[in-house]
């Protein structure tokens, strides 16, 4: 083994051992052994601890990627059972080693009856326990070290047999392919009822589901439906013309203050019709986003970012500060909000409520793709691939930068009427920058520009943890470690737009033109 | 109907827009004066209070200005916002607390005999110890972030580093409050530099208390500032930083490791910021893991304000918003929980009517 080998083997054990203390410091580890204790179908109870076994298991399974990222350090050498044995266990005795010191300085703190929690929010002493096993400090660290080397050393194994059996998975994988192609898929593929079968499916367990699956499911698909909207309409504005907008919340909120004070009885007791509040609603959100537009349509990238995010600010505060008081309630919010109606009828059950949304949705995903496909997409994927080139080849830029700026706010308007409408109350603080970084996030791990991805997107990012609510705490740490990975490993999202890019080559010399800046005042 | 529309057509030469937004900026500080007149013929405040206010805004202003500055380095430099400059700070005020936590915790006989901590007993040493820590702690996860989020999109559209530092920001914040809670602490001084004493000046009849944690902060970003500005003008680094930002492909020519330079120039705004989020703790007491995200974006208009990649600018811009954030609401007769509203709008008008800033030279579209 040479020297290099080592180092590369060291860092990956480092940054492992480093993971697993951050995770205990930030208590992800408690939660995360729940999860598993519970999806090995064991119950748990509120306040109590997982069991061991079920940590154990997540400390495995993170030796595993250990040792299987360190003993894969080239794509194109030759494992063999030496290198795989000595990497791994360097990587799985560092790791162990530095989540042996946390644990032992850690243990000896909480012993010496020190509460550790006024410091640590998460380091409780039953959490500190659980880290070393309910053992005592000596048995807990030594497992720690021998755990995470055996770890590794299995997981660099793994990685060896997977590439001793990678020419003949590939080769199954290939016959499968092929054969699929040959008797089902192909021919599904070529046929053109396949996609009207699939709607049709669809289609139809949207109007079944609602009705099946309970209150509890239709808010958590409700909420889903709305950051749909909201995603559709950021991704018109970020994914389709390329205009990075931090203050998004400020069109959702345009829009659920303005249903909300024309359809409630305080302040203004202008009780309007559901339908035509929702309407103004969405015209004013628009109408905004032309307002808010216009004097910024200069700006690009990072300028245009934090003027918005200001922009997102300041409405909040004026929301919340006291000169508005008497026009929108000030903190307190607007109460008894309209639900909707339709001939007399009211529709405000949860199933009702529901279906308004599938149907905004519907409409949105069908407008959203019109558009895009449309000239004014494809004068929107000018500008966000090259502004100055779309200027010069005859795009009016700054139209219809207004334009997806205002058709994306009047999404962002509908999702905030339908918001307000459904809970029958919004505040400042439904309103808060969350919500621009939550759809902002969506829609770039869903794919900018992509509509099928920003829906892969909502459901991921706002149906799973509404699912899993023990990880709730933790959905903006992770939102936040996904934007920079998915930048660096997936800049297209995970479902990439389709459209064909035809991108000048980007390297090394493809920064952006600029004057030469100076540092110090000097010329 | 070609000639028709021609004829009445709606866009406006390029030299007529420019006079309209000169024509729209003139009328805004018109109403702005007038408004000030009109709040300042009622005579609401006194001598005292304007002076409290203006030495609130300058202390806060040095803060702003410590923070600008490494927004300003780092987009000379990459032409970026480092969105998470903020939450560096943040940083640094955590490193400090913990630093002045343990001071307090520990106990020495003091010169007559007393047990004292040894907070009390050798202050001079814990401050020191104090930003010494904020200082290293914040410039490390500069250092970090660099090479851990920034780093590997080199070259990449604009858009990619800018919302990996959005990423890394909103990573940062929650990683602080999920570590250290979201309640807010209070930093302990030690006595020598309590929060509530200070010089007292007879002003108009009442007294004004200026504090030695103000004064403290006052001078000692004043130090940072020229330290700084020394570092930039006189040092090797200093001028391989300037040759970076100018032409980094030429630079790599003349023998300076460019990749070095640029983390180097990560852990000297690390260390300005966490210089800040110190004394932002010793001077204001309550802190908690939002305790960045303000100033950053108050910074970052102060980046702006002074004309960005350009280090005077930034002290100036940071000065300047501090005062106008503290004194402003007086002067326009609004309530002062509207502060932030003033320095987001100051920001926004800055972009529109002036975005070189006050020092900037003038920029092309393309680097707006």
């Amino acid at each position: 083994m040479n020297k290099q080998s080592i180092q590369k083997s060291a860092a990956s054990g480092m940054v492992f051992g480093i993971i697993v203390i951050f995770f205990a410091l930030i208590g992800f580890t408690v939660v995360i052994s729940g999860l598993i204790q519970k999806a090995l179908g064991q119950s748990l109870g509120v306040g109590q601890m997982p069991s061991t076994s079920s940590f154990l298991i997540f400390l495995g399974l993170l030796g595993i990627w250990n040792g299987w990222r360190a003993s894969r350090q080239d794509k194109h050498e030759t494992l063999n059972t030496k290198k795989v044995l000595g990497r791994s266990t360097i990587a799985g005795l560092v790791a162990g080693v530095l989540v042996m010191v946390y644990a032992l300085i850690v243990g000896v703190l909480d012993n010496r009856g020190i509460n550790l929690r006024t410091y640590l929010s998460q380091l409780s002493s039953e959490s500190v326990r659980f880290f070393l096993f309910n053992q005592t400090i000596v048995v807990g660290i030594l497992i720690h070290v021998f755990y995470s080397t055996l770890m590794a050393v299995v997981g660099g194994f793994l990685a060896l047999a997977s590439e001793r059996s990678r020419e003949r998975v590939k080769s199954t994988r290939e016959s499968i392919q092929k054969w699929s192609q040959d008797h089902w898929l192909g021919k599904l593929q070529g046929n053109p009822y396949v996609s009207y079968v699939l709607m049709g499916v669809v289609l139809l367990l949207l109007v079944l589901l609602p009705r099946t699956w309970g209150a509890y499911w239709n808010y958590v698909m409700g909420t889903v439906g709305i950051y749909v909207l909201l995603g559709l309409g950021l991704n018109i504005i970020v994914g389709f013309s390329g205009q990075l907008v931090l203050g998004y919340v400020a069109f959702f909120a345009i829009g659920a203050y303005t249903f909300a004070l024309t359809t409630s009885p305080e302040p203004h007791n202008l009780v309007w019709n559901f339908w035509i509040a929702l309407g103004v609603a969405v015209l004013a959100a628009a109408l905004s986003g032309i307002l808010i537009g216009l004097p910024i349509m200069r700006l690009r990238g990072d300028y245009l970012a934090i003027v918005t995010l200001g922009f997102g600010e300041i409405i909040r505060i004026l929301l919340r500060s006291d000169i508005l008081k008497d026009f929108t309630m000030g903190p307190r919010g607007v109460r008894n909000i309209a639900g909707p109606t339709l001939f007399g009828r009211s529709f405000t059950t949860d199933v009702d409520f529901m279906y308004l949304i599938i149907l905004a949705v519907l409409l949105s995903i069908f407008l959203a793709r019109r558009w895009q496909e449309s000239s004014i997409g494809r004068a929107w994927l000018a500008i966000s691939q090259d502004e100055t080139v779309a200027q010069a080849t005859g795009v009016n830029t700054q139209k219809y930068k207004l334009l997806a700026l205002s058709l994306g706010a009047a999404f962002a308007g509908l999702g905030g009427a339908l918001f307000a409408s459904r809970n029958q109350f919004t505040g400042p603080e439904d309103h808060a920058l969350m919500v621009s970084i939550n759809v902002l996030v969506l829609v770039i791990v869903g794919g900018m520009g992509s509509i099928p991805g920003v829906i892969l997107g909502a459901f991921t990012l706002k149906g799973l943890p509404e699912i899993l609510r023990e990880v709730e705490n933790y959905r903006l740490l992770v939102f936040g470690a996904l934007l920079v990975v998915m930048m660096i490993i997936r800049p297209e999202g995970l479902w990439p737009a389709r459209r064909p890019k035809l991108e000048v080559p980007v390297g090394q010399d493809n920064e952006p033109v600029h004057l030469p800046a100076t540092v110090g005042g000097e010329k | 109907m070609e000639a028709l529309r021609k004829k009445f057509s709606l866009t406006l030469p390029q030299n007529s827009i420019r006079i309209i937004r000169i024509i729209a900026a003139l009328l805004l500080l018109a109403l702005i004066i007038v408004r000030a007149m009109d709040v300042a013929a009622k005579s609401q405040f006194g001598a005292d209070t304007w002076l409290r206010l203006s030495v609130s805004g300058l202390i806060i202003g040095g803060m702003y200005a410590l923070i600008a500055i490494g927004y300003t380095l780092v987009y000379g430099i990459l032409f970026m916002i480092n969105f998470a400059h903020g939450e560096v700070m943040m940083i640094g005020t955590f490193g400090g607390y913990f630093v002045f936590e343990a001071f307090n915790a520990i106990q020495v006989s003091g010169a007559d005999g007393n047990q004292l901590s040894f907070l009390n007993a050798y202050p001079v040493i814990a401050i020191l110890l104090a930003f010494l820590a904020g200082m290293t702690i914040a410039a490390l996860s500069g250092l970090f972030l660099e090479k851990f989020a920034y780093r590997p999109l080199r070259g990449a559209p604009r858009l990619v580093p800018l919302i990996s530092a959005i990423g890394a920001s909103i990573f940062l914040q929650n990683a602080g409050q999920l570590l250290f809670g979201p309640q807010r602490r209070q930093y302990i001084n030690p006595v020598v530099l309590d929060r509530g004493i200070g010089w007292n000046l007879e002003v108009a009849g009442s007294t004004v208390v200026l504090t030695y944690t103000g004064i403290f902060s006052l001078i000692l970003s004043a130090i940072l500032m020229v330290g700084l500005y020394l570092l930039v003008q006189r040092t090797k680094l200093g001028r391989a930083m300037r040759a970076v930002a100018q032409d980094k492909k030429t630079a790599a020519l003349m023998g300076i490791n460019v990749d070095q330079i640029i983390s180097r120039t990560f852990v000297i705004s690390g260390a300005l910021a966490g210089a800040a989020g110190v004394m932002w703790g010793i001077h204001n007491g309550l802190f908690n893991y939002y305790v960045g995200f303000l100033p950053g974006i108050k910074a970052f208009t102060a980046a702006v304000l002074g004309g960005i990649g350009n280090i005077p600018g930034a002290m100036l811009g940071g000065m300047f918003l501090g005062i106008v954030e503290s004194v402003g609401p007086a002067v326009l007769g609004i309530d002062f929980q509207l502060k932030d509203v003033l320095a987001f709008t100051i920001l926004i008008l800055v972009l529109i009517f002036r975005p070189s800033g006050i020092l900037g030279e003038a920029l092309t579209e393309e680097k707006v």
